[in-house]
């Protein structure tokens, strides 16, 4: 379903990516675990041309999507949950999630979604008044998975959940990502804690200083102990 | 203190408000979305007007045929001009320069171009509403009710655009977090030209209806459109509320200075207004930074 080829991307003047290939299937739950500043965000970006590549390509569904505008892509399907929420802070929780739904085909059918994502995270219903920018961390990150599940995402690609969140939220989000997937949904996670994917992976990448250095089962790789502390510490 | 100078002042501030409102709530759009100063709004009014002008004195239409014809080729000036002017800049650094500067170039370039067209008389573009009564004593002229009527319902169509539909809100998404606008599908670039394309239809609404009252020349867009930048600072940049309420308060002040003080008082009256005001209130009565976007 997604397929990346040899992809390089950075910034101006400092390569971030020097090469890396994936692949996801459908339905299927991949992580690309890897520490913190080794290039996760920038690959989510690269993939949902946000942050243009330098070269390789990026395949869904067959096409090419690599030169792709951000806003295409996602109206392709490939929907991206960024880092740090980006809600729109000055819109209600309401407007936020209608926004989800902004592409053209996916609006007529935003009350019916509206119910899908009130019942993953009820409390969105009966505070849908709340300007965005008042909701707590826990709160925003719900937010915006809930935004982004408005959409007609074929594959959801969600950078880091549980960043700066506390545990028992952070529970609750992985809870909710685990009912998404359970409905079929295809997922490309990107994270640096292994404890919390092992409920939603079916494959692991490790990421290390911009290469993918390991592939494998995540039923293997999430219970190597000695292979993950040398790479997550 | 006569009725009939009361009546005046309220009149003419009432009227000069709805103009100004109309011309910032266009500016104070581009610049709460695009965050463009476009000093070429002036430069669209003129497009307007003259493009009705000309529908009128060589097609032989009646106003109300020239009316849409005037904004359609307002809103499409507004169009291509950030088609070939502000599309290749954004995002990019020096944003900021690089668009003032073409904003002034495009400006310059429209009088001279309607001077070269049209010469440099006072044109007259009929009235869409003729005639007029007295209250008072002051003459209320049925052209001056319709852009009053005209402004606050714009106003008001703007405001519940942007509230309550897709692309309203879309606007307001793009305003508020680009990348995530793009994230969800909204193409920004693309909003972007139709907040410009909005903008313009107001510009050139404004010219069409204001020419019958202040006659048309290749200049006729300059003060309007100082005016409006001055509404739009005293309002508070990218407020459409603050529009609204400074069109009227600076209207109404500039009407009231000139009815008892004179005319030569209006310009400078208002200016003073304004200097005390940003001393007490930078950012403008709605200014961002206290209050929110779009």
């Amino acid at each position: 379903m997604l397929e990346v080829k040899g992809l390089v991307a950075g910034y101006a003047g400092s390569e971030v990516l020097h090469g890396i290939d994936l692949v996801v299937n459908d339905a299927e739950g991949v992580i690309v675990l890897g520490p913190n500043g080794h290039g996760k965000t920038t690959l989510l970006r690269a993939i949902t041309g946000l942050l243009p590549p330098r070269a390789g390509q990026v395949l869904f569904d067959g096409k090419d999507i690599t030169r792709w505008r951000p806003d295409v892509i996602a109206a392709a399907g490939v929907v991206h949950i960024p880092q740090g929420d980006l809600l729109f802070p000055e819109m209600s929780v309401f407007e936020n999630l209608l926004m989800g739904a902004y592409h053209g085909p996916t609006w007529s059918g935003r009350k019916a979604r509206l119910e899908r994502v009130y019942e993953l995270f009820p409390w969105l219903k009966e505070r849908g008044g709340q300007l965005a920018r008042s909701l707590s961390g826990g709160e925003r990150r719900m937010l915006a998975l809930a935004r982004g599940l408005m959409s007609q995402a074929k594959i959801l690609l969600i950078d880091e959940p549980s960043l700066g969140l506390a545990p028992l939220t952070t529970q609750q989000i992985y809870a909710s990502i685990r009912t998404v997937k359970e409905g079929g949904m295809s997922l490309l996670l990107a994270d640096e804690n292994a404890n919390h994917v092992a409920g939603l992976a079916d494959r692991v990448y490790l990421l290390e200083t911009g290469m993918l250095v390991r592939e494998g089962p995540a039923q293997e790789l999430l219970h190597d102990k000695a292979l993950l502390e040398s790479y997550l510490g | 203190m006569h009725d009939t100078q009361i009546v005046q002042a309220v009149w003419g501030g009432v009227l000069f408000g709805s103009v100004y409102g109309l011309m910032a709530l266009g500016l104070t759009l581009v610049w709460g979305a695009v965050r463009l100063l476009n000093l070429a709004h002036g430069a669209i009014f003129v497009v307007g007007a003259y493009a009705a002008y000309w529908v009128v004195s060589s097609l032989h239409q009646p106003i109300l045929v020239a009316l849409p014809v005037g904004v359609a080729a307002a809103a499409a000036f507004a169009y291509v001009m950030h088609l070939v002017f502000i599309r290749p800049v954004l995002g990019k650094p020096g944003f900021d320069n690089s668009t003032l500067v073409a904003t002034v170039g495009i400006s310059i370039s429209v009088s001279a171009a309607a001077l070269l067209i049209f010469n440099p008389e006072y044109k007259v573009v009929p009235p869409v509403l003729s005639g007029s009564t007295i209250v008072a004593g002051v003459q209320i002229t049925y052209q001056g009710l319709l852009v009053i009527v005209t402004s606050l319902a714009l106003f008001a169509i703007v405001y519940l655009f942007l509230t309550y539909t897709r692309h309203g809100m879309a606007i307001r998404a793009v305003s508020q977090q680009m990348e995530a606008a793009s994230l969800m599908s909204i193409p920004v670039v693309q909003t972007y030209g139709l907040v410009i394309a909005i903008s313009g239809a107001l510009a050139g609404l404004a010219g069409v209806l204001l020419s019958p009252s202040f006659f048309l020349n290749p200049q006729s867009g300059f003060n309007p459109m100082i005016q409006a930048l001055i509404v739009t600072i005293f309002g508070g940049l990218g407020s459409i509320r603050g529009a609204l309420v400074a069109g009227f308060v600076l209207g109404v002040f500039e009407s009231f200075v000139e009815v008892f003080y004179g005319v030569a008082w209006a310009q400078p009256g208002v200016f003073i207004l304004i200097i005390v005001m940003l001393i007490v209130r930078p950012n403008g009565l709605f200014g961002i930074g206290e209050v929110k976007r779009l």
